[in-house]
């Protein structure tokens, strides 16, 4: 299964253009923010000027932040393919989202509790079904293949890329828009910041392991994959495998790993990295996300295309981790993105070059 | 295409906690509706809860979880695997709506008026994604994903488990949808004015909108390969899947119904059955006008007008995500059993959708059935199932 096209919103902006100039440029400090209880804290927002593109976002005036970022990234993965005339029938959607449309839930909890069960407003409640992004994104690309929305914490983009390749493999669909989606709302950066160690000095420390310090991010990264071939090809997705140690130690010419410190303790990710290999962590650039594996996913992605490699926004280095330090040219073949949950089993996506 | 066995049925609703009760209040018609037990409300439509769920499985704060173990512990003893699953390969795919909301009124009260709130519901709803927690329970060691896609949730879920046998990611998988009775729903789809305050009539004329259930419904699917290895028979299969998209509108559905059209066919085709094999439909039927009147016609377009076709939403009401897992035991049994229940609340014809449910339990004959699924978003479902006469 190849990778045709990519979609990215973020912190930075919107597009692979956007993605690529920050992995260039390194790591940047987050916006801080009040919450309760009268706390400041980092978060790594999507500004909403980013999402103000009139002509895909026509039908959807009453739509959430978290609609707009998966529609935007979904279109802009079709667009950055560079097909044309894809049959829309033959191209399904899989929305992958660890928390959905929260936000928009606590707005419809608002509701009730402000003006009482009998006057809530049908709108919010519409727009806080957790599969409201997908339909959207179908809608407003005008896409009548299968949609589906997944989630499952920390593998949800994993589970949903399977997903994809599944149906690829069985021709229930020619192309895939498989990506994922979640926003940051006050109530989960309180949350996160409640059970988890902020990164006071704003900066995700993804190789310090334990103890392990977040900075909760938003976005959207949309992949458009297919068996086909398009002259914009990024790359392939070779294997994905999930359990307690499903590769060992496999060759790879790079592991990009998602440690971001939404476990409290990221050392389970210390064995599945050698001296030989070095490895990348991109989370600083886009923040905590449980969906983050599909930022670093990309991030291998335009590393195989560009045969470039990105240096480690962050590289503090307490373990002596051989890390990625240097961007430039290299020839890389193999690339496994990691992510580990809490009962430290392992999800691996292998992108291979094409 | 691989066979893939039903090996196991397990169901929980308000028609009955288990395959047994169930048949018993489908042949009876009892309709064991009344007002919300469950949370405090002012709102006063009739809805369909599940009156007991055995104590030795309920988990406290976590009903869809407990109903969804319900009937997974049915059909693992139906699927003989209830002695354990360490030594085979077995996904889990489910489907919810409610299950996956961090929604807890009382912990948002409290964030709102002061700031800071008990993280106990949030524990819960991290801990509680289902199909991850059903993983566990049971020591299944395959795929495990929760599928979110608002009323289709359960037949998609049931897709989803067809894709990860069909390509060799698991040997078994227990796949189906499960749901609470929850306040946002109750007061969501209140809002939006499809609420009926009488009992659910789907494609009668005189509807006046759903009822609000929950439960849970559950198949065991098994390739041919394991349940040999097991040598274990079944006389039920899934034949096959589909799903299409509407692109139309966040919460109606296309007035030509395009994407249900498309998963039908998509559905008999993966399954290589013609229309006018298929003994009978089970719809969607939630009793709304506008889900009637579009399920309706597509059906009598696709299946002609002497279609026996039945909306149980009549014992269970609307179940949301567990509606299509409980259909599709629903279905898978009842074409094992060879008769379909009347379809409950269903008086008279609608001239607006011109084709007509069953009115009283009815014989069928064949093998092979449909159970449809329609949901927010646009998104539409189908599966076909298929009974193997000489088993």
């Amino acid at each position: 299964m190849n990778i045709l096209g990519m979609g990215i919103i973020f912190t930075e902006g919107r597009g692979i253009d956007c993605f690529e100039d920050s992995l260039k440029s390194g790591w940047r400090k987050p916006s801080e923010v009040s919450g309760p209880p009268d706390k400041k804290y980092s978060v790594y927002r999507v500004d909403p000027e980013t999402l103000t593109d009139r002509a895909i976002l026509k039908k959807m005036r009453r739509s959430d932040k978290l609609s707009r970022m998966a529609v935007l990234a979904a279109a802009d993965a079709i667009e950055s393919s560079g097909i044309k005339n894809i049959n829309k029938e033959r191209i399904g959607i899989i929305v992958a989202s660890a928390f959905g449309a929260h936000a928009t839930t606590f707005k419809f909890l608002d509701d009730i509790l402000d003006f009482g069960e009998a006057n809530v407003s049908p709108t919010v409640f519409s727009n806080s079904v957790h599969n409201a992004a997908c339909s959207y994104i179908s809608s407003a690309l005008e896409i009548y293949g299968p949609t589906l929305t997944v989630t499952q914490f920390y593998f949800s983009f994993q589970y949903a890329l399977q997903l994809a390749q599944a149906w690829i493999n069985e021709e229930r669909c020619d192309y895939v828009l498989a990506g994922a989606v979640d926003q940051c709302g006050a109530v989960l950066e309180y949350v996160y910041n409640r059970k988890l160690i902020q990164a006071h000095d704003g900066r995700i420390k993804p190789f310090h392991f334990e103890p392990t310090f977040q900075v909760p991010g938003e976005g959207a990264a949309f992949f458009l994959v297919s068996k086909r071939d398009s002259r914009n090809v990024f790359c392939a997705v070779d294997t994905i495998r999930f359990g307690k140690d499903p590769d060992g130690h496999m060759p790879a010419d790079l592991n990009i790993i998602d440690t971001d410190g939404l476990l409290p303790d990221e050392s389970v990710y210390i064995p599945s990295l050698f001296p030989d290999i070095p490895a990348a962590a991109y989370s600083p650039l886009f923040g905590s996300m449980m969906i983050g594996s599909a930022f670093n996913c990309a991030a291998g992605a335009l590393t195989l295309k560009n045969q470039t490699c990105y240096a480690n926004p962050v590289a503090e280095n307490p373990r002596g981790i051989h890390l990625l330090n240097d961007t430039g040219r290299s020839n890389v073949e193999l690339i496994r993105c990691i992510r580990y949950n809490c009962h430290c089993e392992k999800a691996v996506i292998y992108l291979k070059k094409t | 295409m691989k066979n893939v066995l039903i090996t196991g049925l397990g169901v929980i609703s308000a028609a009955g906690g288990n395959l047994d009760e169930t048949l018993n209040s489908f042949a009876y018609e009892k309709r064991n509706a009344g007002r919300v037990s469950l949370f405090e409300t002012v709102l006063n439509y009739p809805v369909f809860e599940v009156r007991e769920i055995p104590e030795e499985i309920t988990l406290e704060g976590q009903r869809t979880l407990s109903l969804a173990l319900c009937a997974v512990y049915e059909a693992l003893g139906e699927a003989d695997l209830d002695a354990g699953l360490a030594n085979f390969r077995v996904g889990v795919c489910m489907g919810t709506t409610v299950a996956s909301q961090l929604n807890d009124l009382e912990f948002y009260k409290s964030y709102r008026s002061d700031g800071s709130a008990p993280m106990t519901a949030v524990d819960r709803f991290l801990k509680g994604n289902l199909a991850q927690c059903i993983s566990r329970k049971i020591g299944a060691h395959g795929p495990s994903l929760t599928v979110v896609n608002a009323c289709s949730s359960g037949t998609d879920a049931i897709g989803a488990a067809l894709s990860w046998l069909k390509n060799g990611l698991c040997d078994i998988a227990i796949a189906g949808g499960a749901d609470e009775l929850s306040r946002i729903p109750y007061c969501g789809f209140g809002s939006l004015g499809i609420v009926s305050p009488d009992l659910c009539a789907p494609f009668d004329r005189d509807r006046k909108g759903l009822n609000l259930g929950e439960g849970a419904g559950v198949l065991v699917m098994e390739t041919a390969d394991s349940a040999r290895q097991r040598e274990k028979t079944s006389d039920l299969y899934i034949g096959g899947y589909g799903s299409g998209g509407d692109a139309y509108h966040l919460t109606s559905p296309s007035p030509d119904g395009t994407g249900l059209k498309a998963a039908i066919h998509k559905a008999l085709t993966d399954s290589g059955v013609a229309p006018q094999q298929v003994s009978f439909v089970n719809a969607h039927g939630t009793a709304t006008i506008e889900n009637d009147i579009v399920e309706g016609k597509v059906l009598k377009n696709i299946f002609g007008a002497d279609l026996k076709m039945l909306s149980t939403k009549g014992f269970t009401g609307h179940a949301l995500g567990a509606a299509g897992g409980m259909e599709a035991v629903f279905t898978a049994i009842c074409l094992r059993k060879g008769w379909i229940p009347a379809s409950a609340g269903f008086e008279n014809m609608d001239e607006a959708i011109s084709i007509a449910p069953v009115k009283s339990r009815t014989a069928i004959n064949g093998s092979y059935a449909v159970s449809t699924s329609l949901a927010f978003g646009g998104n539409n479902a189908a599966l076909v199932f298929k009974r193997d006469e000489k088993i």
